[in-house]
């Protein structure tokens, strides 16, 4: 594959990356801002909201000048990548992440007229450009994972910044091309479809990620790397999927993976970063399949690539911002509940065990002061901090007790959360099925 | 179509088999019912026997009011926890005070009656459950090594 073909996949791929790369990075951006956890998701969902507005506009702008539209992209993309590293306040970061998705946008849509030109045929463009999107996307989380832990969070940004400026090498030789006609109607099925995969997805790529650092106290290494099974799985899917004919046969296997895969994380019956392996090779799988097809339904015959694939990423970033919007309240009221559940059954464990009486007031107390604190700074109390620094088999057994309830109450937190993606993910079978003949190629 | 078979097939085995291993039940414990007889454990020396006679009472007051004995003990642990739990729970601190004296009252009789109590020990913790208020117990609490 020439160089430009590549540079252009990768800006694409690190891009659409940014939707998810900062998710692990949460914990650490609410540590150095202060701010309430609410507040803290418009660190994603400004960049997703930002990236669905003006996809559109942007595909329109890069079918008449590509060339141009990409190569200021690029350079707003890493001007804002920049601005989010050395922010100084949330607002700032919050500011720089939505100039990001504006850019990024401009990127992405330009690229795929760029990618037209230089593979010479408009379904290799489209396959290429797809691929990297998808593959950007699910390795989100396991490259903003590495980066923060090894780096700090501040790296994701200036990592990303000469990586997509590298891209502008893919301009050299890249000539104007005619405006073509009009842009015919936007394929519905495909980009409802997409909107509902995503807004599942959100679970998968953000939920996932909570629950391995914040919730089973993973640090970030780690739980990238516990992560990189989906986007493995999604490249090998898109590559062998492809067979599959047709489209919507296609596209309704992986949404109806991506469901079973994101119903087996609502039913864990352990808590573990193991236990999420299969749940993640079926998203994966599904994700390569279901993304691949429904982009692909979505741009073929279609001559103006840059319009359509503009429809495509405004429906997937919309559907981000609604799993967001849909998906955080039901995991924040159950993450409520589960506390008092956990402050209960930790307190019968202590009540319950052989440590002496005096000491069960003191670890009793000493619980619900943790899990107090815990929650003012959005993370999980440490049993082993609670219980102190006895010794012996009773409050050995006591540490255990608490650490399995505590695991309980967390993985039960986000069961809700995971069912409602899965439905909402499942839901994307009716404009497949509806629109069949349509999707069928 | 073959490809639908399969992933239906992948997805539903995927969920069987982590129902079936329990996903549909993980979860904390539940509290046990305080008005739930509880079984008397074979306590070994006075501080053990105490602590019965303690979970026993806050069982019993828990059960009046119809909450767990974990809220209860939880709401012993400050003033203001005190303070707050009586709010919620529409009860005044003297109700629960008494609540509370009673129970203590009652699971001393039963400690004694299991012969677990020496009857001169329990004549001692009944005077002293009679004179000491409950609130003050809980500053007595606080100042407990480990607080």
């Amino acid at each position: 594959m020439r160089t430009p073909i590549v540079v252009l996949a990768l800006s694409v791929g690190v891009v659409l990356a940014d939707s998810s790369v900062v998710t692990i990075a949460l914990p650490d951006i609410l540590a150095r801002y202060h701010v309430e956890i609410s507040t803290l998701a418009w660190v994603l969902t400004a960049f997703n909201l930002a990236l669905a507005l003006s996809a559109l506009p942007a595909a329109f702008l890069a079918r008449r000048r590509p060339a141009h539209v990409f190569g200021l992209g690029i350079l707003v993309f890493v001007a804002a990548s920049l601005v989010c590293g050395f922010a100084g306040s949330f607002g700032v970061l919050v500011a720089g992440r939505a100039v990001q998705g504006v850019a990024g946008a401009a990127v992405v849509c330009a690229a795929l007229d760029l990618l037209s030109q230089l593979t010479e045929t408009d379904a290799r463009a489209a396959r290429i450009w797809t691929l990297a999107g998808i593959v950007g996307a699910a390795l989100g989380p396991a490259v903003g994972g590495i980066l923060t832990q090894l780096l700090g969070w501040e790296s994701i940004f200036f990592v990303q910044a000469p990586v997509v400026l590298f891209a502008l090498v893919a301009l050299r030789g890249a000539r104007v091309v005619p405006v073509p006609e009009p842009a015919e109607r936007p394929h519905v099925g495909a980009n409802v479809a997409l909107l509902l995969i995503s807004g599942g997805l959100v679970a998968a790529l953000f939920l996932l990620v909570i629950l391995l650092i914040n919730g089973w106290r993973l640090d970030p290494l780690p739980a990238g790397l516990a992560v990189t099974i989906m986007p493995v799985a999604a490249i090998a899917a898109a590559r062998f999927g492809k067979t599959i004919e047709p489209l919507w046969a296609r596209a309704t296997s992986g949404v109806i993976l991506i469901a079973g895969g994101l119903a087996a994380l609502g039913w864990l019956p352990h808590a573990g970063a193991a236990w999420t392996f299969p749940p993640q090779l079926a998203i994966g799988a599904g994700l390569g399949l279901a993304l691949s097809a429904l982009t692909e339904r979505a741009l073929a015959g279609r001559s103006a690539q840059a319009v359509h694939g503009g429809w495509t990423i405004a429906a997937r970033h919309a559907g981000v911002v609604v799993g967001l919007l849909l998906l955080t309240p039901i995991f924040t009221t159950d993450l409520h509940h589960s506390e008092r559940d956990v402050l209960a059954s930790g307190t019968a464990a202590v009540l319950d065990s052989r440590i002496p009486p005096l000491d069960k007031i003191a670890v009793a107390r000493h619980i619900a002061v943790a899990v107090d604190e815990a929650k003012q700074e959005a993370r999980i109390p440490d049993v082993s901090e609670v219980v102190g620094t006895h010794k012996g088999s009773a409050y050995a057994d006591l540490v255990s007790k608490l650490q399995d309830q505590l695991d309980r109450a967390v993985t039960q937190a986000f069961s809700r959360a995971f069912l409602a993606a899965a439905l909402l993910s499942l839901a994307a079978l009716v404009p497949i099925l509806l629109r069949r003949r349509e999707v069928s190629v | 179509m073959r490809a639908i078979v399969w992933a239906a097939a992948a997805s539903l085995a995927l969920i069987v088999v982590y129902l079936a291993l329990g996903g549909a039940s993980y979860a904390p414990a539940r509290v046990a019912d305080p008005c739930s007889p509880r079984d008397w454990r074979n306590p070994q020396g006075l501080q053990q026997t105490a602590e019965q006679i303690v979970l026993s009472a806050l069982d019993g007051a828990a059960c009046k009011l119809h909450v767990s004995r974990e809220e209860m003990v939880l709401a012993f642990g400050s003033r203001d926890a005190l303070r707050a739990f009586a709010r919620k729970h529409h009860v005044s601190t003297q109700k629960l005070d008494e609540l509370v004296r009673s129970g203590l009252m009652r699971s001393i009789d039963d400690a004694e009656q299991a012969g677990a109590l020496n009857p001169t020990i329990g004549d001692l913790m009944r005077g002293f459950v009679r004179r000491f208020p409950v609130a003050e117990l809980v500053d007595l609490l606080q100042q407990l090594p480990g607080f």
